[in-house]
């Protein structure tokens, strides 16, 4: 789909594109903002997709506000056009931590930077799901430090989804572990601080853990059920 | 008096005023539809910065765009559009003008000179500097219009939580 006349006035600059959406860097009232368009998927029933485009839009909207309330930093909103699929945000000037993390595997690690990103990271996640809230796509290129701050900001929430389910956040928090031992490995273990935090953040914490044991063992989306 | 760039090329002009002693003349004459130069009235005093206002202009711009107005003008769209609701009659109550109010925030979409002016004259009250709204706002009543916990207040500044929350609505 093709963004038409309303934005065609504005610079539209293509950053990445990913499977379901593609990521623009434009100018919203003067501010830096961020274009995630997703796309329609042209092999789907254009009235079924539609639907789910429309859905899945307005449920990422609806868990970064929601992350918000809970005290997590994500991007600011600051557009939602249903007709285009688009959501504007506002553009945080920071690294990712998976870039952070790199540098680290390869020039050494700075130990009470990494130790205070795991502590974030471990804080963010405890109150995300405290509050009901699965992020879904836990990696560390969904992370971002903010320049000047160092804070956490958390973005992606296209996969996000509610629930209280221990198996839930168990997996939630497994995608993540996975994620950090093939890339960053070289880094230590991060991990083991990550849930530190976490326990500290989260009163819900000991199902979830007890949950992780038992989905590191036999893996994911095998909940033997049925 | 400040001009901002709304989007897509169109401006937006706004005006600050303290102790406002018409507020119901003006009130009739919008329902009435009389009101020359149509103009947008903001309750000042839930107003922390002019950013969540500009996206709500955004909003109710897109919608003039698209011939979606869900209220009668562009301008009661921009209030419509910055409570955050879908209650069209309860969000012009309660983040226009009411009868007593005293503290207004006029806006209105490319305004020449001569009608801004005319806004002043129409407004019977002293007009203040844009820089005296965030000293003004009356924090409580953001904080419980637009439900924000003490939580997100931690990590965010009104104007952006109120920003959010106008810009996510009808995805809610």
């Amino acid at each position: 789909m093709e963004i038409d006349g309303d934005v065609s006035n504005c610079s539209l600059i293509l950053l990445k594109q990913g499977a379901e959406a593609r990521v623009f860097e434009s100018n919203f009232v003067g501010r830096r903002c961020i274009i995630k368009e997703r796309f329609s998927k042209k092999y789907r029933h254009p009235s079924l997709d539609s639907k789910l485009t429309l859905k899945r839009l307005n449920a990422e909207a609806r868990c970064m506000t929601k992350a918000r309330r809970l005290g997590v930093q994500t991007p600011v909103l600051y557009a939602v056009d249903p007709l285009l699929h688009t959501l504007t945000f506002q553009f945080v000037e920071g690294t990712s931590v998976k870039d952070i993390l790199l540098e680290f595997g390869q020039s050494g690690v700075v130990e009470e930077c990494l130790g205070d990103i795991s502590a974030q990271i471990g804080d963010a996640i405890g109150k995300l799901h405290d509050g009901g809230l699965i992020h879904g796509d836990l990696t560390t290129s969904n992370m971002l430090i903010q320049n000047g701050t160092n804070q956490l900001v958390l973005i992606d929430f296209g996969l996000s989804f509610t629930s209280t389910l221990p198996e839930d956040k168990a997996v939630d928090l497994y995608v993540l572990e996975r994620a950090l031992l093939s890339m960053h490995s070289s880094c230590g273990n991060v991990m083991d601080r990550i849930l530190a935090a976490y326990r500290k953040s989260s009163k819900q914490w000991s199902s979830t853990m007890n949950k992780l044991a038992q989905v590191r063992q036999r893996g994911r989306k095998r909940t033997m059920v049925g | 008096m400040k001009v901002f760039e709304a989007s897509n090329g169109n401006a937006l002009s706004f005006a600050l005023f303290t102790d406002v002693t018409n507020s119901k003349e003006l009130l009739d004459s919008m329902r009435a539809g009389t009101l020359e130069p149509e103009a947008a009235f903001l309750n000042a005093s839930l107003v922390p910065d002019v950013f969540p206002v500009l996206v709500a202009a955004h909003k109710a711009l897109l919608s003039k765009s698209r011939d979606s107005l869900s209220s009668r003008t562009v301008h009661s769209e921009l209030v419509y559009c910055y409570s955050g609701s879908k209650h069209i009659s309860e969000s012009l109550k309660r983040v226009g003008i009411s009868e007593s109010s005293n503290y207004v925030l006029a806006a209105r979409f490319n305004a020449s000179p001569e009608e801004m002016e005319a806004i002043r004259k129409l407004v019977k009250g002293t007009e203040v500097e844009l820089e005296g709204l965030e000293a003004k706002a009356d924090k409580a009543q953001i904080q419980k219009h637009y439900k924000i916990p003490g939580s997100e207040l931690g990590i965010s500044s009104l104007s952006d939580a109120i920003s959010c929350r106008v810009a996510a609505r009808d995805a809610l």
